[in-house]
């Protein structure tokens, strides 16, 4: 009987199609943009010689880089799958169903749906594997034969992306099953003590003090330690004063707004500091270690160009590069996805809000406008943020880019920049969805 | 009946082969205020979106009157359509629709914010709506925060603030209880009709209609004969 009534609810029909697509096409992405990840992860895992193993330390870092942005995006594709049947659920939980069978029906329907995606995906990883195929490491190109995953790995990848859509749905149910009303309630962002962004600001200059003092430590092991802490203690840092600095942000932009589009803006982002940040936050991690590692790549390639260093070193640097690159991007590729597919959600959720507002006459582009600001302020104080904290923690290494490889630092510049940019196509992306919302005819007549 | 404000002449919308709207002709004149009843699906919604302008009629003109000049809403393009919403009428849905996110004095401000007038401006006038319609002190807090009925008429205050001269509601007190129905109803007749402003509500409720100056009848997308309220 279950089956049946998940399908019953879930079947596309010509009004459902595009809402029933959204998550399916999410959940493709998800799954696209991973097979691409591991697959070149894999590729690093072929070589054999002395140097493979500073390419695959070197590739669990870039992978722990993008957990982050990656868990990101399947999370938001899991939350798009479980708004839309929300409602649904709580009429049949009215209806008299037992919270099992709702249970039941929303699991079920999240996992066909991450499933239908997931193998979509695995399709498109195809189109996607040629290119990632010709990015040259170590002097040639990847090669395609490297980069396909094997048959049980794609397999292992389906499953997970569908395991993660099930604990999402698992871990979203309670709401319904509890409310069968499905009330939402709103609540105030809890504030974060004054305290907090002192001890911030105290880290990072301890950090920055440590960090130029590294040369004197002696040890490769107390370097190491220190460079740990450093960087993993700003990250944690970071994610800790984030959704603070947005609020603070958010504040100012309320009380200095003078148009709607920024008034709205600004209270989009005060609703939810902590969701604003969430969304956003994987380019924290992306941008600090893009200026992090990219002047420190800048800095050996500048020095072994100038002592005449051997071929392999300045291949290693080139490479390190050429992977920081990659990993921003596809990093902020997941931010643009994960950005989209909120988006998507976030105006399916309001479409009513939308239509009420055009018959008052906003048009369609102040509305996108203010969508526009809730996500382009939280980012680029995020990536921006955090590419400044990385300078300061890191300042000795800034400051040698800065002096021996300028170029570089336009370079890291750009790359954040493209990035940025990338999120901003994320948000044009669903502009349409966002017009069709506005200018819905209403149902009843 | 005072001037005519708006006047709608043999109206037809159809939704394909289904009409909406059959040769819907009627007129409201500038401080009268007008009910529309009718059971679900008889064209009252379609109908009061067609007369603000949210939705072009297929056949048909509706003509709006004010300061001497007639104007066919119904050969407007959108954006002139979206600009008379804005700065011609006033709106208030059945659950108020607000922005949540937004306090009541902002949602009040917004209106005219959207028709360029200054932010502190527009707040000053929209903290005095809010003041007159019994809500002073509650300037600042979120919709979330307020009772239904108060949200309503912070809805009331939006839809006036611009200087509306026509106010449409759609099922304003549809989600209220009767003792809240009254206020809100009592909110909405004080801003607009008492002020010299036309009011068109659709409603289920025959004690709202009874409220109003006049009520229409609706079957099948064509209005009944007029009764006129005691």
């Amino acid at each position: 009987m279950i089956p049946r009534l998940t399908w019953m609810l879930a079947r596309p029909t010509r009004e459902s199609l595009g809402v029933t697509a959204l998550p399916v096409v999410a959940f493709g992405i998800v799954t696209a943009l991973l097979i691409a990840v591991l697959g070149g992860a894999q590729a690093f895992w072929s070589w054999t010689d002395d140097l493979a193993i500073t390419y695959q330390a070197l590739a669990i870092v870039a992978l722990a880089l993008l957990i982050v942005p990656l868990t990101t995006l399947g999370g938001s594709a899991a939350r798009l799958s479980a708004r839309r049947r929300d409602d649904r659920l709580a009429t049949l939980r009215l209806l008299g169903a037992t919270p099992a069978s709702v249970g039941a029906i929303a699991v079920l329907e999240s996992a066909a749906l991450a499933l239908v995606g997931a193998v979509l995906g695995v399709v498109a990883s195809f189109g996607l594997l040629p290119l990632l195929a010709l990015i040259p490491f170590r002097g040639e190109p990847l090669g395609l034969g490297s980069v396909v995953l094997p048959p049980l790995a794609l397999v292992g990848v389906v499953l997970g992306v569908t395991l993660v859509a099930v604990v999402s749905a698992v871990l979203g149910l309670r709401r319904v099953t509890i409310s069968p009303l499905g009330v939402r309630t709103r609540q105030d962002a809890p504030r974060a003590h004054w305290i907090l962004p002192v001890l911030a600001v105290l880290f990072i200059l301890v950090t920055a003090l440590a960090m130029s003092a590294l040369s004197g430590l002696g040890s490769i092991v107390a370097i190491l330690v220190v460079l740990a802490i450093g960087f993993g203690g700003s990250i944690a840092v970071l994610n800790l004063i984030g959704p603070w600095v947005l609020r603070l942000v958010a504040r100012g932009r309320v009380r200095r707004a003078r148009t709607p589009e920024k008034l709205l803006a600004a209270r989009g982002i005060l609703e939810s500091p902590k969701a604003a940040w969430r969304q956003v936050s994987g380019t924290a991690m992306v941008s600090f270690m893009a200026v992090f590692a990219g002047s420190g790549a800048a800095v050996l390639d500048a020095l072994s160009g100038a002592e005449g260093a051997d071929s392999e070193t300045r291949m290693l640097t080139a490479d390190i590069a050429t992977g920081l690159t990659i990993t921003v991007v596809i990093s902020f590729l997941m931010v643009a996805c994960s950005v989209g597919v909120n988006q998507a959600a976030g105006i399916l959720d309001r479409a009513d809000l939308y239509a009420s507002l055009h018959r008052l006459g906003m048009p369609p582009a102040v509305a996108d406008a203010a969508r526009r600001g809730t996500v382009m302020v939280p980012l680029l104080v995020t990536s921006l943020g955090s590419a400044v904290v990385a300078a300061i923690v890191v300042f000795p290494l800034t400051g040698a880019a800065l002096l021996l490889a300028p170029l570089s630092l336009v370079v890291i510049g750009a790359v954040l920049a493209a990035g940025i940019l990338l999120v901003r196509l994320g948000l044009v992306a669903t502009a349409p969805l966002l017009r069709r919302a506005s200018l819905s005819v209403p149902v009843s007549v | 009946m005072t001037s005519v404000v708006l006047e709608a002449q043999y109206l037809d919308k159809f939704y394909g082969p289904t009409a909406a709207l059959s040769a819907a002709s009627l007129s409201i004149g500038a401080s009268e205020s007008l009910a529309i009843m009718g059971a679900s699906g008889s064209g009252k919604t379609t109908l009061l979106h067609c007369l603000a302008g949210i939705i072009p009629p297929d056949r048909g003109r509706v003509l709006l009157r004010l300061g001497g000049t007639e104007t066919d809403i119904a050969a407007l393009d959108e954006r002139r359509r979206s600009q008379l919403r804005r700065e011609t009428f006033g709106f208030v849905f059945q659950q108020g629709l607000l922005i949540p996110e937004l306090t009541a004095l902002e949602n009040v401000a917004i209106a005219p914010m959207l028709s360029g007038v200054a932010r502190r401006v527009a707040e000053d006038n929209a903290r005095q709506w809010l003041g007159w319609l019994g809500l002073a002190g509650l300037e600042d807090r979120r919709i979330g925060q307020l009772s239904g009925g108060q949200a309503q008429r912070v809805a009331i205050a939006r839809a006036q603030v611009t200087g509306a001269s026509v106010v449409f509601a759609d099922e304003p007190t549809g989600a209220l209880d009767s003792r809240t129905s009254d206020e809100v109803m009592d909110a909405l007749l004080r801003s607009t009709t008492a002020q010299g402003r036309a009011l068109v509500v659709v409603t289920h409720d025959a004690d709202v209609a009874a409220r109003c100056s006049r009520t229409v009848h609706m079957r099948d997308g064509r209005i009944q004969p007029a009764e006129v309220a005691a």
